[in-house]
């Protein structure tokens, strides 16, 4: 027998879903050395298919040493934003019609079929009035065929979930629609996020699900049989079928995630995290370990929730942002994002050929329509745009190759880009748009060198001598542009403020005198400088060139860990297993409600009544304990952890919340 | 979530509908190959199918026949009927004197949106109805081995509804009869639900019988 034992190794996949890019990781959780990497674009029609890419490219040499796979996804955040989620139904009981309508608190729903029916508890979890189930079943039976899920939130449910437990036993009886209950979802007491997201969970139940079994088959083609994990807004990680039940739980896990594996990969503790991508900058902080959470719950789109999630701030600035000129007829970066003049030219030669020969002619002869070229990302379905449309157009043009907005102004006999009309083929991802980017000038100065440097060259060659200035001093501006935002995008996360805007005729704002001498000092005799406290944490293949400066202007360090450029699929990994769980405490009063005479606690699973508080509260740690425990263990977590949180919500209202946390378990 | 198991459960609904709705004649013998391809599903998927479908009496798994799909001869029926109507009547008994106010709200809403639909005629629409009036009703009862027993029977019965190619004014006399066993729950008489029940499955038996031509 040989005396060498074969390195028992393990192995984790983490996939990240970004804007722009789906990137994938293999990592070996022990030594946190990457393996193995692999990146494809995100493909928003279908993320499933940008996973399936990465999990088919991605080296892996054993399936069977791979332990885990883990992803975020910015799936739910984007469908809410996008306002893509499926048909939901929303009843309300024992909301307050009027005092809904008088607020417009319609408007936050998150669907717009919803309709109030009687019922409800009060603040001391007593019965309100009568359910009107009746009511509640004629309205399921009428609109049961025009939607796909229905959410039920019953005013005050977490005190009391009574109603929504009858309402939801009653109509699984008369149809088979998924149905999410408010008091599932959140103990919060805030009636209208609950009830946003009941339903924002219920309009992507369909499609997290068909995601989750989509990264499966994915998974199972390569024969990687492992536990699936799905990353949270707050960075830890969730078993697949708890995702699946709770897609609203999704939302930020991306930044969250990316947080979390600057953290993991730099072993710094407490840091502000800035993940340069392409299409965003993301801000997070992480405090002890953990990313910091908003307290009152995260916001998608103008949506308020109840979700737990990441405190982040994102800013429509990235490697491929658009740099342009505007209205104004200044030159402007993003917020929209373009593929790199660099790549394009890089995989169709044609491209060059027909930018090159303008570096001849003069300026102002150079129109910069030339610089933005649209190309086709992939067929549409037959059918999907009628013969002779705009669109089938277009899509006929462009299967000849790339070709400048120019151009395809000049062949569909338009006379300005404006009345070309292909946002629907856009927004479909069926053609792409590419121009001059933070990172093709990057290929200019030799950060980069992995595409066509040649085509930046000429391309920011032109772009300056439209603008009448060498590109050297442009290319100074630039980057103290991108600075200047990125400062101010961290002062506006740190503070919560917002620098006002910029007054040309009467500028005497000290704020932006400040904000400006702090990142130059200009005063001959004041100085006046920034410092934050903890390091800037840099990830994103852009991170180096975008924040180097800016961690100057702070006057701290930047910490640019090993593999910060895949640092965001790390993070998918580097999370705990965790598992929350709640009970309310809350008085019983006498029948004249004149004085407390016991308590009720209100767990996930049962109402219990004690006599004393005392009693109410030893059994509530007890059970939210234990109820915490067993679900982390459920959930693939390696002994748990469990810590207590507790808090009086005022009249006699106690709040317990116990967090089961612990490595994966990865067996 | 196990991809098997997902599969599986869509094979297996996709396959009973084949069979319940006599796209698959009953008797026939299952072709798995065809069926995979049918339903666009793996062969362990369908073959963990079939194995349920067996336990529900929908499919017939033998050494020496292979996999037919199961008889519905005058033996099998006359088996069915034999349990059905003393299970169907002590059940509305029992429903009659457990069904919660919540249980008769459910039943009485079916009954309501029964009303509703009745004039399109939508034989489809009308089974679903009458299947979950049945369930409700089962549930009523508050007796899970009553509840499990007599879901298997809806499945068979259901077919057996196809197999008497059924016309909508029998569907429609057939779910007439579920207001009154509402009334007779609402008014906790026992004896009358049961009457009731014993009838309507006297009287299904009966058109089934007279449908394939077994009555004399």
């Amino acid at each position: 027998m040989t005396a060498t034992q074969p390195v028992t190794r393990t192995l984790v996949l983490g996939i990240d879903t970004g804007g722009t890019y789906t990137d994938g990781v293999l990592l070996d959780y022990h030594t946190r050395e990457v393996i193995a990497s692999c990146k494809s674009l995100t493909t928003r029609h279908d993320y499933a298919e940008g996973i399936g890419k990465v999990i088919e490219g991605i080296q892996i040499d054993n399936p069977a040493e791979v332990k885990m796979v883990s992803i975020s996804t910015t799936l739910a955040t984007n469908a809410i934003a996008e306002g893509k989620g499926a048909r939901v139904a929303l009843l309300l009981i024992g909301y307050d019609k009027e005092l809904a309508e008088a607020f417009q608190l319609h408007q936050r729903f998150g669907t717009s079929q919803y309709a109030f029916f009687a019922g409800g508890h009060t603040l001391f979890g007593e019965e309100k009035e009568p359910l009107d189930l009746e009511g509640i079943l004629d309205y399921v039976h009428r609109i049961k065929d025009s939607v796909d899920a229905l959410a039920v939130s019953a005013y005050f449910s977490p005190m009391n979930p009574e109603h929504e437990l009858r309402a939801f036993e009653a109509i699984s009886r008369i149809c088979d629609l998924p149905i999410v209950l408010g008091h599932q979802l959140s103990t919060k007491l805030g009636s209208v996020e609950r009830a946003t997201t009941a339903a924002l969970n219920a309009s992507l139940l369909g499609m997290l699900r068909d995601f989750v079994i989509a990264v499966r088959r994915a998974m199972e083609a390569r024969h990687i049989h492992a536990p699936l994990m799905v990353v949270r807004g707050d960075g830890t990680l969730m078993s697949e079928e708890f995702a699946a039940r709770t897609p609203v739980e999704t939302i930020h896990s991306g930044p969250a995630a990316s947080a979390m594996g600057g953290r993991f990969l730099s072993r710094v503790d407490t840091a502000l995290v800035v993940d340069v991508g392409g299409t965003t900058t993301d801000i997070a902080l992480i405090e002890d370990g953990r990313v910091q959470v908003s307290e009152e719950g995260a916001t998608v789109g103008s949506y308020k929730t109840c979700v737990h999630a990441a405190n982040i701030l994102s800013i429509a600035l990235g490697g491929d942002s658009h740099i342009h000129i505007g209205r104004d007829q200044k030159w402007t970066i993003g917020p929209a994002r373009v593929v790199p003049l660099a790549y394009l030219a890089s995989q169709y030669p044609t491209v060059k050929r027909r930018i090159a020969p303008l570096l001849q002619k003069g300026w102002g002869q150079i129109d910069l329509d030339q610089l933005e070229f649209w190309f086709l990302q992939r067929e549409p379905h037959p059918g999907m745009f009628e013969k002779g449309s705009r669109e089938a157009e277009v899509v006929a043009l462009l299967r000849e190759g790339p070709m400048c907005v120019t151009d395809i102004v000049r062949r569909l006999k338009l006379i300005h880009a404006g009345q070309i009309g292909a946002a629907e083929l856009w927004r479909q991802e069926i053609i792409g748009r590419a121009g001059l980017t933070p990172t093709d000038f990057m290929h200019l100065n030799g950060v980069y060198r992995t595409w066509d440097v040649e085509m930046s060259e000429i391309a920011a060659a032109l772009f300056c001598r439209n603008l009448g200035m060498d590109v050297k001093t442009f290319h100074n501006l630039l980057w103290q542009r991108i600075d200047e935002i990125i400062t101010e995008v961290i002062l506006s996360f740190l503070t919560g403020r917002q620098l006002a805007a910029p007054d040309p005729l009467h500028d005497v704002d000290i704020g932006r005198w400040f904000f400006r001498n702090s990142i130059q000092t200009a005063h001959p005799h004041l100085e006046t400088t920034l410092r934050l406290k903890v390091p800037i944490i840099g990830i994103g293949a852009p991170a180096k060139i975008f924040l180097e400066r800016v961690a100057d202007i702070f006057h701290t360090e930047l910490i640019l860990p090993p593999y910060y450029w895949v640092a965001n699929a790390v993070g998918a990994v580097a999370g705990s297993v965790m598992v929350s769980e709640e009970a309310l405490v809350y008085a019983r009063l006498s029948e004249d409600q004149s004085e407390v005479v016991g308590y009720y606690v209100q767990t996930s699973e049962s109402r219990t009544y004690y006599e004393s508080l005392e009693e109410a509260l030893g059994f509530a740690r007890e059970r939210v304990r234990t109820l915490a425990w067993e679900g982390a263990v459920r959930a693939g977590a390696h002994s748990p952890q469990v810590a207590l949180e507790e808090s009086e919500d005022g009249l006699d209202t106690y709040r317990i919340r116990a967090r089961a946390m612990g490595t994966p378990r990865l067996a | 979530m196990e991809l098997e198991r997902i599969d599986t459960q869509k094979a297996y609904n996709l396959i009973k509908e084949k069979i319940i709705t006599l796209q698959l004649k009953p008797g026939a013998p299952v072709d798995e190959d065809a069926l995979c391809a049918e339903v666009g599903l793996t062969p362990t998927a369908v073959r963990e199918a079939l194995k349920w479908l067996s336990h529900d009496h929908l499919v017939d798994i033998t050494p020496r026949h292979g996999i037919r799909v199961a008889e519905a001869n005058p033996a099998e029926l006359r088996e069915l009927f034999e349990m059905r109507l003393p299970l169907e009547t002590l059940c509305a008994r029992m429903a009659a004197e457990r069904a919660t106010a919540d249980d008769i709200v459910v039943m009485d809403a079916l009954v309501r949106e029964y009303e509703r639909v009745k004039g399109a005629g939508n034989v489809d629409i009308l089974l679903d109805l009458d299947h979950r009036f049945h369930s409700a009703l089962a549930d009523a009862a508050h007796n899970r081995y009553m509840r499990e027993t007599l879901e298997r029977f809806f499945g068979l019965s259901e077919r057996l509804w196809y197999l008497a190619s059924p016309q909508t004014e029998w569907v429609l006399n057939a779910l007439d009869r579920h207001a009154e066993l509402v009334q007779a729950i609402k008014a906790r008489d026992a004896e009358r639900a049961a009457g009731l029940m014993h009838q309507h499955v006297l009287d299904f038996q009966a058109l089934v019988e007279k449908a394939l031509g077994l009555t004399t």
